[in-house]
């Protein structure tokens, strides 16, 4: 079972959208606390419709024990602001990427963004105990992008790679449940998988 | 006859050369390729390109590829998946993206493997063979 001193673990959770990742994230890092437990809140609000979807997440995750941290940018600053020794949420990654590949108040797209944010994510991981990556799925769609949102779709699927690959778990979510790609064992052994299934 | 696939991005290409000691120079590549599919390279990446073109050549790519089939035993076939998003409203990718799906679904039965990459993990898929 999952114990206050044991190995650090990170979790890379993909999948497609409202499918149920952050549903899933939020349970996963709740059963994976040991001390604190922090939710990193990526999404930069832009207008009503933004705030009262926050004020809603932030009302879901009443009672689970989450202390929000608002990080729209920049991520290693958390480390500033938080115990590392506690167990983090962060959701998303895509959301992370749209806020600095297209900067508030700029007209010019930062294509630089994900080699940032690659670097930034590795410094996170190796420096937090434990903490889930939450990031979207958009790859296997029926179009041809061009431009800006062809990079992103690359800017994103190299920052889920990096992290995924330093990653103890990598976990894609299907309607609710999880395909278990790497980590599966030990997910199982430390009481972090749901009962039953082929994973 | 070995089929790669997955989603945009997901390490295809990473994984065929790196686990059959490959080099960029072992890989014909579909985009902007024209409409015949070559074979003498030992992987073929990007499947979902040639198809588009072949298909906008006014050839059928099944057909195509049952005509080549001889020359795919000692394949590695990379191909995107594009089969998970909403119906294109063009009809031309829609049906690209139909021919696509089919195409994949009939390589994998001629198969002796058939890998599906995410986030660069491979996953062993299990598929029904064709018989003979």
């Amino acid at each position: 079972m999952w114990k206050a001193g044991g190995a650090r673990m990170r979790v890379f959770i993909s999948g497609g959208c409202k499918n149920g990742k952050s549903y899933y994230a939020q349970r996963l890092a709740h059963a994976m606390r040991r001390t604190g437990l922090y939710y990193i809140a990526t999404m930069r609000p832009s207008d009503v419709e933004d705030h009262e979807r926050i004020l809603r997440h932030r009302r879901e995750r009443l009672g689970w024990g989450f202390e929000t941290v608002e990080q729209p940018e920049n991520i290693p600053e958390i480390l500033d602001k938080c115990d590392p020794d506690a167990s983090f949420l962060l959701d998303s990654l895509t959301a992370l990427l749209s806020n600095e590949m297209f900067p508030p108040g700029k007209a010019a797209i930062n294509y630089g963004a994900a080699d940032k944010i690659t670097g930034e994510m590795i410094e996170l991981l190796d420096s937090v105990r434990d903490i889930v990556v939450v990031s979207d799925f958009i790859y296997s769609d029926g179009l041809l992008y061009d431009g800006p949102a062809e990079w992103f779709r690359r800017s994103l699927a190299q920052i889920d790679r990096a992290v995924a690959a330093r990653s103890d778990a990598v976990i894609e979510i299907v309607f609710s449940g999880a395909v278990v790609h790497r980590g599966a064992e030990r997910l199982r052994r430390e009481g972090l998988l749901p009962a039953g299934g082929a994973a | 006859m070995k089929l790669i696939v997955g989603g945009e991005y997901q390490g295809k290409l990473d994984y065929a050369l790196g686990r059959f000691g490959l080099a960029p120079g072992d890989v014909w590549f579909c985009e902007y390729a024209g409409a015949r599919l070559n074979t003498d390279k030992p992987v073929i990446y990007k499947l979902e390109r040639w198809i588009f073109d072949a298909l906008r050549a006014g050839l059928d790519p099944d057909a195509e590829l049952e005509a080549l089939r001889p020359g795919l035993r000692d394949k590695i076939i990379i191909c995107t998946d594009v089969s998970c998003g909403v119906v294109p409203a063009d009809p031309e990718r829609r049906a690209w993206r139909e021919a696509v799906g089919r195409a994949c679904a009939r390589l994998a039965r001629g198969s002796d493997e058939v890998v599906r990459m995410f986030c660069g993990i491979p996953t062993i898929l299990t598929q029904w063979r064709d018989e003979g």
